[in-house]
């Protein structure tokens, strides 16, 4: 009792100002509170977003060119990719569909795919099924060592061969 | 120790002899009640009956009326978390082992086909009783005011239901497995803005590979799981704060119009009787000093004939409360305890039959080379899948997302508050209709997905 009365004194002779500074600091606090626990939840979203990816690597050698013959349409499964060669004309078009990501296989016409039947032509052009883009082209490019290096970092126009 | 020395010390051989007694008695603060007094404090002391009313509405014991949906997902879900906990032991989420580690549980492993069944199958049919319980939900018009959060609550759950499976599907790193979840992810790379990083957050990779395993399993074990937890929590704490479940607004009416009067007491049902024991007997209650408390507080102030449920009554809100006319309810002990053992005994029969019958599949290991023709998802992301093959964009988020929308903001949208507590009420007709065309596409959706797609997607006939 002796404890509380004082203190409902102190309460009701605030001041307008301390009364204004109080709900300053309080709101200062919750803004600091609260801050801090958004900081923290995202936070949390960087530290599981990976800053390096251990998967196969972007750029990689293929060979030499003269491993491909003129007329080829190879798919190299591990790398997800299909080397074209026509004359002196090389070109590396990826084989994941542009639907869901399925692996497609060269076909006659062109490309196709098994999961939703998605088909492209033979430079990677949607002709049916439910893909929405075109095979991307990956650039191709001849290393000093002689061999062909593809880079899936780098896409690069349909028609875009590399001379050899 | 020496404190109490007023109390004769007693000898060592009483003390052995009333050991196990006192154990006992010192977890189950009463033994099994034989009057209506002891079953409203066997509920009241005790944690696990706590959660319970003392007294439920008979409505909400009818079989036909909740077909003991919700509780039979919270059961599939405790299943699935032991069977998943002792999987557990034998699991490595590596992309070198959990193939093998699959092969042990079926070779070497004593109950491991089992266990692995047991999980499997208890999750198909959580995924299907949550839709089902959804169902109930809804043609019952049971999200209605005040129950509409529960209601969001519920929608969240289901929708952890379904992340659970599908996270729970990449694990046994089979080809089903791999091509499933990779075309998944795809569908979420499909969202708009956020979409092609969510699907990199989820692989930790641009492919499905090791990264891609561990954090499925993580969500999977973890995090998933506690998400679960928390929400299944506040969905039973709704109910109860919420009075319970759902019911006619009828149900609470008394048969007869007038309520007793004191001078009547006498010839009031059994089952009230309790109630007047504990406010009049209160200081003889010693293990429940609160109800002793709310019940004499509560003595003075209210007439006698509105003292049935205690401390409740001190509680402003719609619970189950001091005006409720107790000749619709009944004591929880036994007549709920009862029915939701009947459902535990069912639900935990069924997923045993299933899983002596028949194995969990396990296809070809993974050939991240060859994905095989058609590759299929599991039944419950079928229906999606054939959305997608017609487009990717509205099939696989465009529509699912307006549906979940839809669901989630349903409570809000449909505010008349008629025929709630009853199937397919007449009131309901233009709701309940649209939800069932929402339920018959979806189901349609997967029949078609399941039985009418053959290789490269094609339509196939199944006969
Ligand atoms: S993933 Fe190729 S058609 Fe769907």
């Amino acid at each position: 009792m002796a404890v509380g009365k004082p203190a409902k004194h102190a309460v009701e002779e605030l001041t307008e100002g301390q009364q204004n500074r109080r709900r300053m600091l309080a709101w200062l606090s919750s803004v600091g509170l609260f801050g801090s626990a958004i900081i923290s939840a995202i936070s949390n979203l960087v530290f599981i977003k990976p800053r390096a990816t251990y998967g196969a690597p972007n750029r990689f050698g293929i060979g030499k060119p003269d491993d491909f013959p003129s007329g080829t349409r190879i798919a190299l499964g591990e790398h997800r990719v299909c080397i074209v060669r026509e004359g002196d004309k090389l070109c590396a078009i990826s084989t994941t569909c542009t639907h869901l990501g399925c692996i497609i296989a060269p076909s006659e016409t062109g490309f196709a795919c098994p999961c939703h039947g998605s088909r492209f032509d033979q430079d990677g052009n949607v002709t049916g099924g439910p893909a929405p883009k075109p095979l991307p082209w990956y650039a191709l490019s001849l290393a000093p060592n002689g061999e062909l290096e593809v880079d899936k970092g780098t896409e690069v126009g349909a028609g875009t061969y590399l001379k050899v | 120790m020496s404190q109490a020395t007023k109390l004769p010390k007693p000898g060592l051989l009483t003390t052995l002899k009333e050991f196990p007694g006192n154990v006992w008695s010192s977890i189950f603060r009463h033994s099994l009640p034989n009057s209506d007094l002891g079953r409203s404090q066997t509920s009241f002391t005790n944690f696990f009956l706590h959660i319970h009313p003392v007294k439920v509405n008979r409505n909400t014991l009818k079989p036909w009326y909740t077909l003991g949906l919700g509780l039979m997902s919270f059961f599939l879900f405790v299943i699935l978390t032991v069977s998943g906990i002792l999987l557990m032991f034998y699991y490595v989420p590596a992309t070198t082992q959990a193939y093998d580690r699959m092969l042990d549980l079926r070779g070497s492993v004593a109950f491991g086909t089992f266990l692995r069944n047991m999980h499997r199958w208890g999750a198909h049919f959580m995924v299907a009783i949550v839709f089902l319980h959804m169902c109930r939900v809804f043609f019952t018009g049971s999200y209605k005011k005040p129950r509409e959060f529960n209601w969001v609550v519920g929608v969240m759950l289901f929708l952890l239901t379904l992340f659970s499976s599908f996270t729970g599907y990449l694990l046994p790193w089979d080809q089903l497995a791999f091509w499933a979840i990779t075309v998944g992810t795809a569908i979420a790379g499909y969202a708009p803005v956020v979409g092609q990083d969510m699907r990199f957050l989820l692989l930790g990779d641009y492919t499905v590979g090791q990264e891609a395993l561990l954090r499925f399993y993580v969500l999977h074990i973890a995090v998933l799981p506690l998400l679960v937890t928390v929400l299944v929590s506040i969905h039973f704490w709704r109910i109860r704060k919420d009075g319970g479940l759902s019911r006619p607004a009828d149900a609470d009416a008394p048969p007869q119009p007038e309520i007793p009067k004191k001078e009547n007491l006498a010839e009031w049902p059994r089952e009230l009787e309790p109630v007047a024991v504990t406010a009049s007997a209160a200081p003889a209650v010693n293990g429940v000093p609160a109800l002793a408390v709310a019940a004499k507080t509560v003595a003075p102030v209210l007439p006698i004939e509105k003292k049935h449920y205690g401390i409740q009554g001190l509680v402003r809100g719609p619970f189950t409360k001091v005006g409720n006319v107790p000749e619709n309810s009944v004591f929880s002990w036994p007549n709920l305890f009862m029915a939701e053992l009947f459902v535990l005994v069912l639900t935990i029969a069924g997923v045993l039959v299933v899983s002596l019958l028949f194995n969990a599949p396990l296809e070809e290991p993974v050939n991240v080379l060859h994905p095989p023709n058609p590759a299929k998802a599991p039944w419950y992301f079928l229906g999606l899948q054939e959305q997608v093959s017609y487009s990717a964009f509205w099939g696989g988020v465009g529509v699912p997302g307006l549906e979940v929308l839809i669901l989630l903001l349903a409570p809000y949208l449909d505010r008349s508050n008629k025929g709630v507590g009853k199937w397919f009420a007449k009131e309901r007709l233009l709701p309940n209709t649209l939800f069932l065309i929402f339920v018959i596409v979806n189901i349609v959706l997967i029949i078609i997905g399941t039985f009418f797609r053959g290789p490269n997607w094609e339509f196939v006939s199944p006969w």
